[in-house]
């Protein structure tokens, strides 16, 4: 079936309209270009609009916060896989970025002095400085910013419901050899039922997350199918560290309308808190050190040696903390305020008694966000050849921004860091999609675009017997059981299987023949996204031949941080689906021995303190809890953090009228 | 548990009852559980928003028995009868265009004109960031109904409904609260805070004289934060209500 075609001319197109494409999209604008903004869901509905809301902003928690510290505290973070280049630019743009989120209206708590945003008490896990600043309203407050920055106008045009299908490219030759370029980009909008075809000479990918690649569910947004990494993999472009998913390790294992949300992060177990097998027995202490892979892991080795709770996770127990006499409402508060949003959803899921940290919670991990994904260089620019690579290597006219972009994480993002990465690549990519969308001259041929659109005609009106909606289903919770936070040789094998398997039978799902919201189509073409990433992640994982960050293999030793560090780099070309290794640079091993020091010292102390009797203990926490919260924490009138009018007044949650 | 779903493809309205299968004896599932049972089983291809399954994103509204809800934190019960949002126009089964609404105020947001962005801002502020624009605040809203004679998008025939691309010609309590946000907002001058009270009247701010007000999905007091402050500010610039009366018996 031949779908209507309308022709449009941008000189930038954002794909995704989170926060990442929103400051993309807002950045491209103001320096001049005309921007086309496309999502699938409504405009800037996304994961940043229900992210708990905590920004790193280098320099509100500590004076000698330098950038420096902070690139460093990133890329030792993430296994030295980080590009450094990249990891620079996130320590220098990280409080402007975060400004220009204030000019559309983000207001923060202020500090007494009036000299910036407070930052939260105690430094989020793996932060080597008290830097994340949280929000009221959580991340609600960032998707009003986000979509004031799109809705405005101002040279920026904007369509939700609507699928960006794929990249158009043409073949260009540079000093360099062989080369593309983007022309322009395929979109299905669902709301008219019509194909867009749009010449553009920049497309900026800002439409990252795969988590939808799993099921149970999690605590992302159902659209995260992986598309940005899908559609730039077809176009050719390079993805990095794909092997590398970060599973939340305190999502809830329970009521199923809760499993998977987020009720936690590491920070959160405060100095007492630990992680208890059903047996009862501590299967990781100083839980409020360790990174989210570090807790993740714990957990899933006690699923897999039998030792897990009844619905596959642990416990979580912080009843040491609250249990203090004088210290224990100190914590009682932190825990309330630490990330309001997560112990709001923990309250409502499991009750008053572990609302009060009297009884230990039961969690499990829950794929939470993607560290791999397009590679590029500092300004989101697709980049492509030897090591760090670059953009004269990449696709012309290709960026990426947020979530979608690699090498800013490597193998462990640490928390409150992806509202910043959004923000800053989101200017970054913006300006340069820009600046070359100035720099690009001359009429494209609308032929090359002709492949693409007849792709989608033959699916309209397809024959067959399968519903896509089923076979993703099935995918999810393979690619859950293969590539999922526990991974082995034998998984990724059976998992290649199950990939031909379900690609071969993409030609036998039926697709009914009319343009208007055709559900069935929407779910081929995310089923088709999810296969892509699940072929890049499950090559990425075979590639990393031992456990990293997120990438867990039981069957496997875990790669020392002292060995030479690589990152793992896919690409699909006309032989299909290519693995290879990029070297990567190592930080100089006296920096990482000060850092392992440091980090043992800091776990070694912790253990101490809870050796310590009763009663020290408790008044050297309390001590502890006044230097960061202020004497009077506890006494302060407590201020619901998400300050709606009441339950009863909200009529959106009760059927009852 | 027994539910009728409001489907419509290719424009073919129908009907389909689907019966829940509790995954334990207890379980009290949200209305959103019952649309993704549905979808894993016998409608594959049912069309329905949805995104963060934990009433932060806002796109999951549905009428549940002819009031909007929030389908992920509205508890299911037996014989509801699950449609799309009246208020505005059916795309795909539950599936509902929403554009129309953020349109009408593209060129009427504000950002900020101040220089030091260190200021605090009101409580008032912030109880208006908690709306995850759900749109449940649609429903009844007499300025809203404005945009389809005055009815719902359904009464009308689809050739003579306004199109939402263009953005809707009048407004709603979403975009007042939007505009008493840029009022709010210490960093807004005086002159960015008469536009948006202007912007208000042009979007119909005299409809809400009289009326009874809007009820919000996740409990804001739209009445008295957004709508009332408004029609204060506006003073003699709209009708009083006993102007407004009389007008209607005339």
């Amino acid at each position: 079936m031949k779908i209507e075609i309308e022709w449009q001319d941008y000189d930038v197109i954002v794909v995704g309209s989170g926060g990442s494409g929103g400051q993309a999209a807002r950045a491209a604008a103001d320096a001049g270009a005309n921007v086309l903004s496309v999502s699938k869901d409504p405009v800037g509905a996304s994961d940043t609009k229900i992210s708990e809301g905590i920004a790193t902003v280098r320099g509100s928690g500590a004076e000698d916060d330098t950038e420096d510290v902070l690139s460093e505290n990133l890329k030792m973070a993430g296994g030295d896989l980080p590009v450094r280049a990249i990891t620079d630019a996130f320590a220098k743009d990280s409080t402007s970025a975060y400004d220009r989120y204030r000019t559309q209206g983000l207001r923060p708590t202020i500090k007494e002095d009036g000299s910036g945003p407070e930052a939260r008490p105690l430094p989020f896990g793996g932060h080597t400085r008290r830097r994340s600043v949280g929000h009221k309203n959580s991340g609600i407050a960032f998707g009003h910013a986000n979509w004031n920055a799109i809705v405005q106008g101002n040279r920026v045009d904007y369509i939700e419901d609507a699928w960006f299908l794929d990249l158009v490219t043409e073949d260009v030759s540079n000093g360099s050899g062989p080369k593309k370029k983007i022309v322009g980009g395929l979109i299905y909008d669902a709301a008219r039922g019509v194909l867009i075809a749009v010449r553009a000479p920049s497309v900026v990918i800002a439409a990252g997350g795969l988590s939808s690649l799993y099921f149970p569910n999690t605590d992302t947004m159902r659209g995260n199918t992986g598309d940005g990494y899908a559609i730039a993999a077809r176009a050719g472009a390079d993805l990095v560290d794909m092997e590398q998913v970060q599973f939340l390790p305190f999502c809830l294992a329970s009521p199923p309308a809760y499993e998977g949300l987020c009720a936690g992060e590491p920070v959160m177990a405060s100095y007492l808190g630990v992680l208890r097998d059903k047996n009862g027995k501590i299967i990781l202490d100083s839980v409020f050190l360790r990174t989210r892979a570090e807790c993740a892991a714990a957990i899933l080795r006690a699923v897999e040696d039998g030792r897990g709770s009844p619905n596959g996770g642990a416990y979580l127990d912080m009843t040491a903390n609250k249990e203090l006499p004088l210290s224990g409402p100190y914590f009682q508060r932190f825990g309330e305020t630490c990330l309001p949003s997560s112990y709001n959803t923990a309250r409502q899921a499991l009750g008053k008694k572990a609302a009060k940290f009297e009884e230990p919670w039961e969690v499990r991990p829950g794929a939470h966000y993607h560290m791999g994904g397009i590679r590029a260089d500092a300004n989101g620019a697709s980049a492509g050849g030897e090591g760090d690579g670059d953009a004269a290597h990449g696709i012309a006219g290709l960026f990426t921004a947020g979530g979608a972009m690699g090498g800013v994480f490597g193998a462990n993002r640490l928390g409150s860091t992806s509202l910043t990465e959004g923000a800053v690549f989101g200017g970054r990519s913006g300006q340069a999609a820009a600046a070359h969308a100035r720099e690009t001259w001359g009429r494209n041929r609308d032929a090359a675009f002709q492949p693409a659109i007849d792709q989608v005609n033959r699916r309209f009106g397809q024959k067959g017997t399968l519903a896509a909606a089923t076979l993703k289903l099935e995918l999810q919770q393979e690619a859950w059981k293969n590539i999922g936070p526990v991974r082995t040789a034998e998984k990724l094998d059976r998992m290649d299987g199950l990939i031909a398997e379900c690609t071969a039978r993409l030609d036998e799902v039926a697709i009914p023949a009319y343009g208007m919201w055709n559900q069935a189509f929407i779910e081929f073409q995310e089923l088709r996204n999810l296969l892509d990433c699940a072929k890049a992640v499950a090559d990425a994982a075979r590639e990393r031949d031992g456990s990293l960050g997120g990438h867990v293999r039981f069957d496997r030793k875990t790669i020392s941080a002292f060995s030479k560090p690589y990152s793992t780099v896919v690409r699909l070309n006309d032989d299909g689906w290519q693995v290879a290794r990029l070297e990567r640079e190592r930080t100089p091993m006296k920096r990482l021995i000060s850092y392992k020091v440091e980090d043992t010292k800091r776990k070694i102390q912790l253990k101490w303190l809870r050796m310590l009797p009763k009663g020290v203990k408790d008044r050297k926490l309390l001590a502890r809890y006044q230097a960061i919260m202020g004497k009077g924490a506890v006494e302060k009138v407590s201020a619901p953090a998400i300050s709606i009018g009441s339950a009863e007044a909200a009529t959106g949650e009760s059927t009852r009228a | 548990m027994k539910v009728e779903i409001v489907t419509v493809r290719d424009g073919e309205e129908a009907v389909v009852e689907f019966d829940y299968a509790r995954r334990s004896e207890d379980e009290r599932p949200m209305v959103l559980d019952v649309l993704l049972q549905a979808q894993a089983t016998t409608m594959p291809d049912l069309a329905f928003r949805y995104g963060c399954r934990a009433r932060n994103c806002g796109v999951c509204t549905i009428d549940v028995n002819g009031r909007p809800i929030i389908a992920c934190r509205a508890r299911a019960r037996e014989g509801d009868r699950l449609s799309p949002m009246a208020t505005l126009p059916a795309v795909a089964d539950l599936v509902v265009r929403r554009d129309g609404i953020a349109r009408q105020m593209r060129g009427r947001l504000q950002t900020a004109q101040g220089n030091d962005l260190n200021v605090e801002a009101p409580e008032e502020y912030h109880e208006l960031t908690s709306c995850i624009e759900c749109y449940a605040c649609l429903n009844k809203c007499p300025m809203h109904m404005r945009n389809f004679e005055g009815g719902l998008p359904g009464d009308m025939d689809p050739a003579d409904r306004p199109d939402p691309a263009e953005g809707y010609r009048w407004g709603n309590p979403f975009s007042l609260l939007k505009l008493q946000m840029i009022r709010l907002d210490p960093l807004t001058a005086e002159s960015g805070r008469e536009a948006a009270l202007d912007n208000a009247i042009d979007l119909g701010l005299d409809a809400c004289v009289g009326c009874p007000g809007c009820k919000c999905g996740v409990g804001i007091d739209l009445k008295g934060l957004v709508v009332k402050a408004l029609v204060d500010a506006a003073g003699d610039r709209l009708p009083s209500p006993a102007e407004k009366a009389l007008k209607r018996a005339s």
